[in-house]
């Protein structure tokens, strides 16, 4: 299951590679990307950095998603290669890149069966064991006690 | 003191009003992120003790958010970008 999750999540961020962008610009990091996303779970991975500034918002965005998006594909690559074996063996910067990539599959799952307040959260929790979204519901859940689990090895 | 009238352009009122208000890095509510990980990230990024992360994880939560950090604009965006890597809702703004 995390394995093609983590799979789905390199594919999520990989797209909308920056086309127009010259040597110089993709050498030194800058996209050409100034809108926040249209796929809100993209959006929520990938966010605005400033509220009420869609100028500014957009600068730090053409200056820095580049960077963010490769972050996180490069987490959510050694988790996928520390998946290899029967029992899993990690380190503490292998944990560190778990943490963030259950961190980014849980926001990316809660997206698509709409959680999006603490009121949900509830609803959700309640939903009967026929619902479609369950088992999307129920992986939710156990990445959370993956994480759970690693945050409190580390903290 | 001398009053040259040539000179129009103050930049050293920008640069006081920076002093005065500088930048703030605001973290806010989400219903995914587990109040650990918050903590941890915290931690992590901004070396508080496990005390005041949890501090200001809780004001976070119960809130919708919290000041995590100040300094100058470039301070800060580089934090924004370090806790959107780390799946957090944070965005930056001069302080009011």
């Amino acid at each position: 299951v995390l394995l093609s999750l983590a799979d789905e999540l390199v594919t999520l961020l990989g797209h909308e590679e920056e086309e127009a962008a010259g040597d110089l610009e993709r050498m030194v990091g800058i996209g050409t990307s100034t809108e926040t996303p249209e796929d809100p779970v993209l959006a929520r991975l990938l966010p605005d950095a400033y509220r009420d500034d869609s100028q500014a918002a957009g600068d730090f965005r053409r200056y820095t998603e580049n960077w963010l998006r490769s972050q996180k594909t490069e987490a959510a690559r050694t988790v996928i290669e520390s998946l290899g074996g029967k029992s899993v063996e990690i380190d503490e910067d292998q944990a560190q890149a778990w943490l963030t990539v259950l961190t980014d599959l849980r926001l990316a799952v809660a997206g698509r069966v709409g959680l999006e307040t603490e009121d949900d959260y509830d609803v959700l929790d309640e939903m009967s064991s026929s619902d479609p979204r369950r088992p999307t519901w129920d992986v939710y859940l156990w990445l959370g006690y993956l994480q759970e689990t690693l945050v409190e090895a580390l903290l | 003191m001398s009053t040259a009238p040539v000179e129009v352009e103050r930049p050293s009122f920008e640069v006081g009003e920076a002093l005065d208000r500088p930048w703030v890095t605001i973290v806010w509510n989400d219903p995914v992120n587990l109040m650990s990980y918050v903590t941890y990230v915290f931690c992590k990024l901004f070396g508080y003790s496990k005390e005041k992360a949890t501090q200001l994880m809780l004001q976070v939560h119960h809130e919708g958010k919290a000041v995590v950090s100040n300094g100058t604009r470039e301070q800060m965006e580089n934090d924004v970008a370090r806790l959107h890597a780390h799946g957090l809702w944070a965005t930056l703004q001069k302080d009011e």
